[in-house]
């Protein structure tokens, strides 16, 4: 199939919110989304950046049964090991389902991996739920390993009135 | 013995960083996986766009370590990005010299970070911790954190240096 992958711009943020809401819908908890267009623009596209993206689109001639011609995408952002130093984080990667099996899913990871690397990252981080048995395949068949099953790590959240007050010192 | 004062680190203090680092993992027994330069931290961490900040403890020269040191703790954290929620202060480490716990050191770094959390609008602090280390999971869970990977399945993934390039040059 005949695509391009490319770096998103501000003008993307309508599909790439369009995405997250299908990918949140996939993932059962569309809910939970508080981020609008507009925070994804401010957040994204401003002169410190919080993430960047990565969008893969299709000529007119193909575009989706709803019209669309960005049709994946990949979210990411740089981080620190301090065992390693620096890594890439990659937030979120979404293919719509009509255009799977494409290698459009592989081809936005080979990108954000390149940039990685161009970056001087070592390693590349991301979660994955663990009923998500196609997107586990994938990425164990890419030469991922799982951190949690292998070393016991695991995930830790702090937020809302716990993250308040935490910083107000109380217990 | 509750003299200790929390600061930002500077330059100069990247070789303390890069000691508490090794110690850390000593203790995660993970000690010959830290390929991490003092070099490293100085660029990575204080130049113009830093992949990482970082908190230090510094006690008075009265009180220094039985090895002279008077840096005897620290944080380092970066921020991230949930394309649900926004921002996101991610704590990489987090530590404090044995023979100066109990001083209350550990809680006011964390509120140190909390506080730092909410006054840039991140909805939330996230970190991972092995699954066999009881009292720092002990230590979160008392003040509010949650295991994501228990309560939600997430598992982290984890892709190295030699399978980012293999990705990268594949068609």
């Amino acid at each position: 199939m005949d695509f391009t992958i490319r770096a998103a711009t501000l003008e993307d943020c309508k599909d790439i919110s369009r995405m997250i809401l299908e990918l949140a819908e996939y993932e059962k908890v569309s809910d939970q989304i508080k981020i609008t267009q507009r925070d994804l623009e401010q957040d994204g596209f401003s002169k410190n950046p919080f993430f960047h993206g990565i969008i893969a689109e299709v000529p007119e001639h193909l575009k989706s049964r709803d019209g669309h011609t960005k049709v994946g995408y990949s979210l990411y952002f740089y981080t620190y090991s301090s065992w390693k130093g620096r890594a890439v984080y990659m937030e979120d990667l979404y293919v719509m389902p009509e255009f799977r099996g494409k290698s459009i899913g592989k081809a936005l990871m080979a990108k954000v991996s390149q940039l990685g690397l161009a970056a001087g990252c070592t390693q590349l981080n991301f979660t994955v739920l663990d009923w998500n048995k196609s997107s586990l395949d994938f990425y164990r068949k890419q030469g991922c390993w799982d951190v949690t099953s292998d070393l016991g790590y695991h995930c830790m959240r702090c937020e809302g009135d716990a993250l308040e007050h935490l910083a107000q010192g109380d217990l | 013995m509750a003299n200790f004062i929390l600061r930002k680190a500077e330059p100069k203090d990247v070789s303390d960083i890069l000691r508490l680092i090794k110690e850390l993992a000593k203790f995660e027994e993970m000690e010959d996986q830290v390929i991490l330069t003092e070099k490293d931290l100085l660029e990575d961490g204080f130049g113009d766009h830093p992949f990482y900040h970082c908190i230090v403890a510094e006690v008075p020269k009265q009180h220094q370590s039985a090895d002279g040191h008077v840096i005897v703790g620290f944080a380092m954290y970066y921020f991230t990005y949930d394309p649900w929620i926004g921002k996101l202060l991610y704590l990489e480490d987090f530590y404090v010299m044995k023979e100066y716990r109990g001083f209350g050191i550990g809680s006011e770094i964390l509120k140190k970070l909390s506080e730092t959390a909410v006054r840039t609008r991140c909805s939330s602090m996230h970190f991972i911790v092995a699954e066999w280390n009881k009292p720092s999971i002990d230590f979160y869970k008392r003040r509010g954190a949650s295991d994501l990977s228990l309560e939600e399945g997430w598992r982290l993934f984890k892709i190295d240096k030699q399978n980012l390039l293999k990705m990268t040059s594949e068609e």
